[in-house]
């Protein structure tokens, strides 16, 4: 038995001779929050597909619950709901039918409509056709979908393009008890590392259609490295002084930077300048936030 | 799993406009005929008389092809912008039914809704020969074979246009090919019979009209084919 849910060896897709997807290995564990982040047009969406099965990999293989998609897809989709890109909806037929056709296709009892409704909020506006939703509504109406099998495993891409504050706040809440509750495993796609932050135990980071970054949430808060920021009554010779001790500061506005952050050398240049009667008012330690460490991953390819 | 997404197709054409189409078309025909004999009643009976059904049933037959072509090609546009029109697709094909069971449904629901429309055909073209005081010996077996053996003979359009219907995004594109195959094919009755597009009238009137209607299922379960292969190994953008 496979203790990955979803598993991806090599899965590359092209398009006209360029790679939108490369050689991505991917592993999801049972039980996860999954967030799969990347800038606009880094392949999320293309991997996303290739996991439904909705377009086929030009090479590399994918598994899903330890079996391969190309052979078990149909069991293998009962077991998935989803959401890809911007939401799928029959704009002539209110919320409740655009779930009925769904479910006939899915055989789940007829009361299951009323649950998923009720979790996305849309119960009130059920009867109305969808085409005069909003955005946030659709989108909600789509997660909904996505719900209605019992899925064991949830791929969401996007999915709270559109919402409002409060709509994203409840997505979000509605995520993070799907494993705890329901024992579901999530993969979610986002723009924003802010976004899944709170609710994913591992994050996988595609950018150029390359997999850059795979570890827990836990491992990428240790990536962030610290700096310790100085202010003191004259920066410029203080600035000196340092050298002269052979320390390595940079100068930010009127504050002194520095990267090393071991307690010696905080020590030894705190002492130094003392020392030299210069006044010090601040010592601080400044965490770069992840969203920096996010955006250093994701931009060090554009300079290459 | 095909009576699931079949009766998941039934919800979904709702207020699409599909049944009207279905009824527009026989009602049509019906119409045009009632205006043709009720306008020159006198002069129809007289110069037909004793043939009037049989005038009727010709006169309906000149435009079956036109109207099976046309509706053939407005059905399953329809039916196929159900899912284009809010990127349903995405969402369909990642349920749990597969691409081919998808691609035979909408055939099959196509075939129903075609059916019933030549169903009211053959009831229109009855009612009409009886409220215009025809003799009451009904040529049951004509109307039958009227309004049956062209939509057998014209399965490759159906599966021809199902096909670009379902695989083309933008619905111009068949829409405007349809029509204007529809079109020609009321200027092709003198060319060989070996043309497809003439398979429908070849299948009511003169010999071997069996053969027409078999190879029209023929050709049209081999169109068939070729479409779901395509569509069975289609990328959904
Ligand atoms: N059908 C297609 N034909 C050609 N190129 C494509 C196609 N689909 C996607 N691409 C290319 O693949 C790359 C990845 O696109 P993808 O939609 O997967 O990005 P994404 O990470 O989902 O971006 P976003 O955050 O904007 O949704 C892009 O460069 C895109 O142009
Ligand atoms: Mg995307």
């Amino acid at each position: 038995m496979n203790e990955w849910v979803i598993e991806t060896k090599g899965l590359s897709k092209r398009y006209k001779g360029r790679y939108a997807v490369s050689n991505l290995n991917l592993k999801i564990a049972r039980g996860d929050i999954y967030g799969f982040l990347g800038p606009n047009g880094a392949g999320k969406t293309t991997t996303i597909r290739m996991l439904l099965g909705l377009i086929k990999p030009s090479n590399g293989s994918v598994h899903i619950f330890g079996k391969a998609l190309n052979k078990d897809k149909l069991s293998i989709l009962r077991r998935i709901g989803s959401l890809v890109e911007y939401p799928s909806y029959y704009g002539h037929l209110s919320a409740v039918d655009n779930l009925e056709a769904i479910r006939r296709i899915l055989d789940v009892p007829t009361a299951r409509i009323a649950e998923v409704l009720d979790i996305v909020g849309l119960a009130k506006e059920a009867r109305r056709p969808v085409k005069g939703f909003s955005l946030g509504m659709k989108q909600r109406l789509g997660i909904a979908s996505a719900l209605l099998g019992n899925p064991e495993l949830l791929m969401l891409d996007e999915p709270t393009n559109g919402l409002d504050p409060s709509g994203i706040l409840e997505i979000r809440e509605l995520i993070k008890q799907m494993p705890k509750q329901h024992g579901i495993t999530v993969l979610i796609s986002s723009h924003l590392l802010s976004e899944v932050e709170l609710t994913a135990g591992t994050v996988g980071i595609i950018r150029q259609g390359e997999l850059v970054f795979q570890d827990t949430i836990e491992n990428l808060h240790q990536q962030a490295k610290g700096s310790i920021s100085l202010s003191v009554s004259e920066p410029e010779l203080a600035m000196t002084l340092l050298k002269e001790h052979g320390i390595n500061a940079i100068m930010n506005d009127s504050s002194i930077l520095l990267e090393q952050t071991n307690n010696e050398t905080i020590a030894r240049m705190v002492k130094r300048l003392v020392e030299r009667d210069h006044s010090i008012y601040r010592v601080e330690e400044k965490r770069k936030s992840l969203e920096d460490l996010f955006l250093q991953i994701v931009g060090e390819g554009k300079r290459a | 799993m095909m009576g699931k997404a079949l009766s998941s197709d039934f919800l979904k054409i709702r207020g699409k406009g599909l049944w009207f189409l279905v009824f527009l078309g026989p009602i049509g025909l019906v119409a045009m005929q009632a205006l043709n004999f009720g306008l020159r009643y006198d002069y129809m009976t007289q110069t037909y008389a004793g043939q009037l059904w049989e005038t009727l049933l010709q006169n309906i037959l000149l435009f079956v092809p036109l109207a099976l072509f046309l509706g053939i090609t407005l059905v399953s546009s329809q039916l196929a912008n159900v899912e284009h029109s809010s990127n349903a697709w995405k969402q369909l094909l990642a349920l749990p039914v597969s691409r081919s069971i998808v691609f035979s449904s909408k055939f099959t629901l196509c075939v129903i809704l075609l059916t019933v429309s030549c169903l009211l055909l053959a009831i229109g073209t009855t009612v009409l020969g009886l409220s215009l005081k025809f003799n009451t010996d009904i040529p049951i077996g004509d109307i039958v074979r009227l309004c049956f053996m062209p939509l057998l003979a014209s399965f490759p359009a159906l599966a021809l246009m199902l096909w670009l219907s379902l695989t083309i995004k933008n619905q111009a594109i068949p829409v405007s090919f349809g029509i204007v195959a529809a079109i020609t094919s009321l200027f092709t009755i003198n060319l060989s019979e070996y043309l497809p597009i003439n398979w429908p009238i070849f299948a009511y009137l003169g010999p071997n009209q069996e053969l027409f209607a078999g190879a029209g299922l023929a050709l049209g379960a081999a169109i068939m084919l070729i479409g779901l292969l395509h569509f069975n190994g289609k990328d959904v953008g």
